[in-house]
């Protein structure tokens, strides 16, 4: 199976057929929207020392991570990664519990206990990811395991990033996927540049997509600043996957706009490289996109504009006001109890 | 980002492992009207340049860092007051207040131009240290923990028990038998070791003076107040006593029952001590730190001296003397406010030569200060050097640490016009700095001739001494 | 009641719980078809069906991985790492996001994972492991040894039941040596809980897995000298019971700590500190360690004799506690 280069979405009545409404796509636009918000003021938050540690940002992945959580079901889970925050914004996470998480304080998704985007509201389908990367794709790989143990139609979803794709964990979660024929679909976030490492120091193949043969299943490389196309692509391998087809390898290219973390200026990265992409930004492609096959106006581009505002400052404002974890829940949670499970054990 | 509060602009952290930052631009002055989030100044880090947004609306009321200085995270960089708003500096921690009871004010203690002005007596009684119950009988024995506990639980000495565990010790199962036979509790070892150990034999223990934390002393002899409900007449007012004030209270009472205080005096020409020190003190401070002072100079030449005089260095204990191949010398330190005193000791002085006296001096001068003595510090002392002199005075009787033999007063060192030899060895008048020093000695043990000896044999010392001998 | 292997109970203990709750799942290397490297899985996908008795490719980070992923949504698996030695190769995951997942993100992660482990019968130096203090040392694991086949039963009923990520050493050397009595019903061993294997007033041992064994048989030699030796078996490493332990070393005054694993950084430095540190006044003598010396496990029968701590070791440490 060679790998296939996805089409763009060239109209709406395209977009149709692929399940989605007008309604749908401006709620597609606004949820790329607020995570850009979110992280270009958490960016000023860290830079002003309310937020502690580091901070991280998937500038150029919007529209990848929004893509694809809007083709995920319901009830299907997924594990992104710290370039995601848009799955996070599109599976319902609250805005506030963001700011509240990147602060540390006990209102967030961890209550302190970890940072940036380490976080997850299981209740939404989504497991917090960890720093070892991509230490989580075994364990979507294990969600994708149940499903097909309970016969269920569930999908599962695993996010890596084209750096991480050395790892050991990579290779042994899709071999067992593909072994399997496991319903989880394989996203790689492929922003060129693994901190200072760039593709070709990290793989040598052409696309990471490639490696989806080696497994036993599909591997598609699509432009992850097209939303519509990631769209497309991600729905058709979610169905896939859920109607029994086996895994499917994604791979959205995209650029990643900021440093590795704001503590990186990214100097390594040549400026033509980011002047190339920043013309493709993934907000400004689908706004364009909206204008001239959705008719967006004016009207609606402020009314977007003036309620993501307000979202991100009452998000902020709420956070604030959360406090910061009591010392003497350090040694809490250490050990889950019993009536925590999700079903008792009989 | 209200614009009804003053707000920080702080460091911030680029990158968990950087601590530091340096403003390279400020680009808004004091004064400048500002908005939330607008770009205030420029940092840079090891990890990356960037900009800082200010973190609220209003005006730059206080910038605190200059460009080009380098902070660490978290360091205030500059204040936004909301507008019209007065900058308020904010408000100075109050400095801590010294505190009374326990400050070791030797700054005064210590050596500026005057040795040390101490009062008179060394400090309250000690509080017994409770003894692990110690082995006695063959050099190797040892008594293991659930051994020692047994044996104080039940008031048992270990030495008594017949031991069938290596090396001849007593074992968990010898101690336990012991007991269920029966086998007699004594008290605890009734012979003191060293100084150290406070026997438990009716007159006073206390191996030394102890510290500032006051705790009344042990046999709590504290004086019934005397006079006691009396009511205050109009300009009369009161205070209660200090634990510290009641335990020196007791001990100078005490000591003045238990010896018989005689005191002798001798003026000793410290033109030689001046010199050296003139040649020294700059020396010292230089390469060493440190400053000598008269002090130290005169506990040089006691401590040589007492090594001809054992029993002033020495101990009447009931019904022997116990002399010592050590001299743990004592020096009684002024608390501040005059509320009490301290007498920190310096151990094993005999070993150290001019520089070492100086430096344990310093730096038991500076723990005291520091409120850093431990119990240690303050036990053990076989003499004691007191300087009321520090004031003036010219002539005192202090009063002796118990259990010590003796005590040695200095006094100011004051220039008088003195009988000397011209250089054909007729009598004139010349200038000198004298000194007078006392030797207040308890007269049961230590006889005038001999403390006169003493002085003699010191004051020949501090006279004749050559910057090599000390 | 019926008197079975250690292997057996072990294995009718799994059976039992995939039989009454059919969340529980097995997966590992060679645990299907085959059976499981040492048959405690034999029969069980005829039984269970290709979907609960899983037989995974060659990798244990997919494995324990897959592990984590499913028990979060909802089923109770239990991996099998073909030996003790090769959880290595799943070191980081269960480390990095099994052991923290709950302390992090308050999602529980009840797994187990069984290894069978221990030396003894020439496995060399990647068969014959006991890396139990390895994992001691992170929070949010839990880490248990049984050394009868009573126990083996009851604490993987535990084990399976527990919402925490469960390390459970099963010791190769003991599955089909060791019989005993095992109760035919289900029931759960506390995790957290040490077992007294001998009582006795002179020294007391502190140890788990097969050393158990060993001891005994030293303590058998002492009795005949007079000298009356307590046991202790931990059963539970993480988290261990201090309780049983001080109160031995209270009773007592003289400990012996023994174990299989390597001595410096072996679970035995946690026990020797915490007993110096809390029953200090207790004690009559220094406590003692006996533990393999500092090397991998050698493969040739007389070196391998030279690491594990045999009788004779265990009879000489003792007499000398005794004699201190």
């Amino acid at each position: 199976m060679a790998v296939r280069e996805a089409e763009p979405v060239n109209s709406l009545r395209e977009i149709r057929e692929a399940g989605l409404d007008r309604e749908d796509l401006l709620g597609i636009y606004r949820h790329m929207l607020v995570t850009r918000g979110i992280e270009e003021r958490g960016h000023i938050l860290y830079k002003q020392g309310k937020i502690p540690g580091s901070f991280y940002t998937g500038r150029g992945n919007e529209a990848s991570a929004v893509g694809v959580a809007t083709a995920m079901g319901p009830r299907d889970v997924g594990t992104p990664l710290h370039r995601d925050m848009g799955v996070h914004v599109t599976r319902g996470v609250e805005a506030w519990r963001i700011f509240a998480q990147y602060m540390g304080r006990a209102d967030g998704p961890t209550k302190g206990k970890d940072g940036n985007v380490h976080m997850a509201d299981s209740r939404l389908g989504l497991l917090a990811m960890v720093s070892h990367l991509p230490a989580m794709l075994p364990v979507a790989v294990g969600c994708a395991l149940a499903f097909r143990i309970r016969e269920e139609r569930r999908v599962a979803v695993a996010w890596f990033g084209e750096g991480a794709a050395a790892r050991g964990d990579t290779h042994e979660g899709m071999n067992l996927a593909g072994v399997r024929r496991l319903p989880v679909v394989f996203i790689c976030d492929n922003n060129q540049w693994a901190y200072s490492t760039p593709t070709f120091l990290g793989y040598g193949i052409e696309h990471v997509a490639d490696r989806a043969a080696a497994y036993g299943f599909e591997g598609v490389v699509v432009d992850g600043t097209d939303v519509l196309a990631v769209y497309r692509e991600a729905k058709r391998a979610i169905e896939k996957a859920r109607e029994g087809g086996g895994p499917t390898l994604i791979e959205c290219v995209t650029l990643r706009m900021e440093g590795h973390a704001v503590h990186d200026d990214a100097f390594y990265v040549p400026k033509q490289l980011f002047e190339e992409w920043a013309a493709k930004d993934p907000i400004e492609r689908f706004r364009n996109w909206l204008r001239e096959n959705a008719d967006l106006s004016d009207e609606e581009e402020d009314e977007l504009s003036a309620g993501v505002k307000k979202v991100l400052n009452d998000a902020i404002a709420r956070a604030d006001e959360s406090p910061l974890p009591d010392p003497r829940t350090v040694t809490d949670g250490v050990y889950a109890s019993p009536e925590e499970l999700d079903t008792p054990h009989h | 980002m209200a614009a009804t509060q003053t707000v920080d602009v702080v460091m911030p952290q680029m990158g968990v492992s950087v601590s530091e930052g340096t403003v390279t631009k400020w680009l808004k002055q004091v004064g400048e009207k500002i908005e939330a989030d607008e770009s205030l100044l420029e940092i840079s880090t090891d990890k990356v340049d960037t900009e800082v947004p200010s973190p609220g609306t209003g005006v730059v009321a206080e910038i605190l860092v200059q460009e080009g200085e380098t902070v660490d995270v978290g360091t205030k960089l500059a204040v936004i007051a909301p507008e019209g708003a007065e900058a308020s500096a904010p408000a100075e921690a109050p400095p801590e207040p010294a505190t009374q009871e326990a400050a070791a004010e030797v700054a005064q203690a210590a050596p500026a131009e005057a040795t040390p002005p101490t009062r008179e007596e060394p400090a309250p009684a000690p509080a017994a240290q409770p003894q692990p119950a110690a082995a006695t009988g063959d050099g190797r024995a040892f008594v293991s923990p659930v051994v020692a506990r047994i044996a104080a639980e039940h008031g048992v000495d270990p030495g008594r028990v017949p031991g069938t565990g290596r090396g001849g010790r007593v074992t968990k199962q010898d101690i336990l038998q012991f007991i269920e036979q029966g086998g007699e509790p004594t008290e605890a070892p009734s012979e003191p070791e060293a100084v150290q150990a406070p026997p438990k034999a009716p007159p006073e223990p206390p191996a030394a003076p102890a510290e500032a934390p006051p705790e009344p002393p042990r046999p709590a002899r504290t004086a019934a107040p005397a006079a006691a409900e009396a009511e205050l007449t109009p300009g009369e007012q009161e205070e209660p006593v200090t634990a510290m004030r009641r335990g020196i209270a007791e001990h100078m009472r005490r000591s003045l029952d238990t010896a018989a205080h005689v005191t002798s005096a001798i003026e000793v020409d410290m033109s030689r001590v001046v010199a050296i020190r003139e040649k020294l003190k700059p020396e010292f401070q230089k390469s060493y730190g440190v400053n000598p002072t008269y002090l130290v100079f005169i506990a040089r030449a006691v401590v040589e001296t007492l090594k001809d005089y054992p029993w002033i260095n020495g101990e009447l204990r009931g019904d022997k003397i116990v002399t010592r191949n050590f001299v743990n010398l004592g020096f009684a330190v002024e608390l501040t406010d005059g509320k009490g005193l301290i007498v920190p000791v310096v151990k094993s002085t005999e070993g150290l030569n001019l520089l070492g006296i100086t430096r344990a001096v310093t730096d038991i001068a500076e723990r005291a200060r520091s409120k850093r003595l431990t119990p240690e510090d303050v036990q053990g002392g076989t003499f004691t050097i007191t300087n009321p002199g520090g004031y003036g005075t010219f002539h005192g009787t202090p009063v002796i640490s118990q259990p010590q033999a003796a005590i040695l007063g200095t006094y100011a060192l004051v220039k008088r016009p003195w009988v000397v030899q011209d250089d054909r060895g007729q009598d004139t008048l010349g200038i000198r700095p004298i000194m007078n020093l006392t030797l207040t000695y308890d007269h049961r043990l230590i006889d005038g001739a001999l403390a006169g000896r003493f002085l003699r044999d010191l004051r020949e010392r501090l006279q004749t001494w050559g910057e090599a001998d000390y | 009641m019926a008197e079975i292997t250690y292997i057996q109970a072990i294995s009718n203990g799994l059976r039992e719980e995939m039989r009454r709750d059919d969340r529980v799942f097995v997966i590992g290397e060679d645990v299907g078809v085959y059976g499981g490297a040492f048959k405690v899985t034999l029969g069980f996908q005829d039984e269970f069906g290709p979907w609960r008795v899983i037989d995974s490719p060659l990798s244990e980070t997919a494995i324990i991985g897959a592990c984590t992923g499913a028990s979060i949504m909802g089923l109770r698996p239990v991996a099998e790492m073909q030996f003790s030695d090769f959880v290595s190769c799943a070191w980081d995951h269960i480390v990095t996001v099994a052991a923290k997942q709950h302390y992090r993100a308050g999602t529980p992660v009840p797994i187990t994972i069984r290894l069978p482990s221990g030396g003894g019968f020439s496995g060399g130096p990647f068969h014959s492991q006991n890396p139990e203090s390895s994992f001691a040392h992170i929070p949010g694991l839990k880490i248990v040894c049984p050394s009868t086949p009573e126990d083996a039963k009851g604490l993987l009923a535990s084990a399976i039941h527990d919402p925490n990520p469960v390390l459970y050493f099963e010791h190769k050397h003991l599955y089909r040596r060791i019989k005993g009595e095992v109760p035919d019903e289900r029931y759960e061993t506390p995790i957290g809980k040490a077992r007294v294997h001998r009582e006795g007033t002179d020294v007391s041992v502190i140890t788990w897995g097969a050393m158990v064994y060993t001891a005994g048989e030293a303590a058998q030699q002492l009795e005949e000298d007079g000298v009356s030796v307590e046991i202790v078996d931990l059963r539970s490493i993480l988290p261990w019971d201090k309780q049983a332990v001080l109160a031995s070393a209270e009773k007592t005054s003289k400990v012996l700590v023994l174990h299989e694993d390597t001595r410096t950084g072996g679970f035995g430095a946690e026990i020797v500190a915490t007993i110096a540190e809390e029953a200090f006044e207790s004690l009559d003598a220094p406590i003692k360690r006996i533990a393999a010396p500092d090397t991998p496990v050698p493969f040739s029968p007389p070196l391998e004799k030279a690491y594990i701590p045999q009788v004779d070791d265990v009879v000489a440490g003792l007499r000398e506690l005794a004699e201190y």
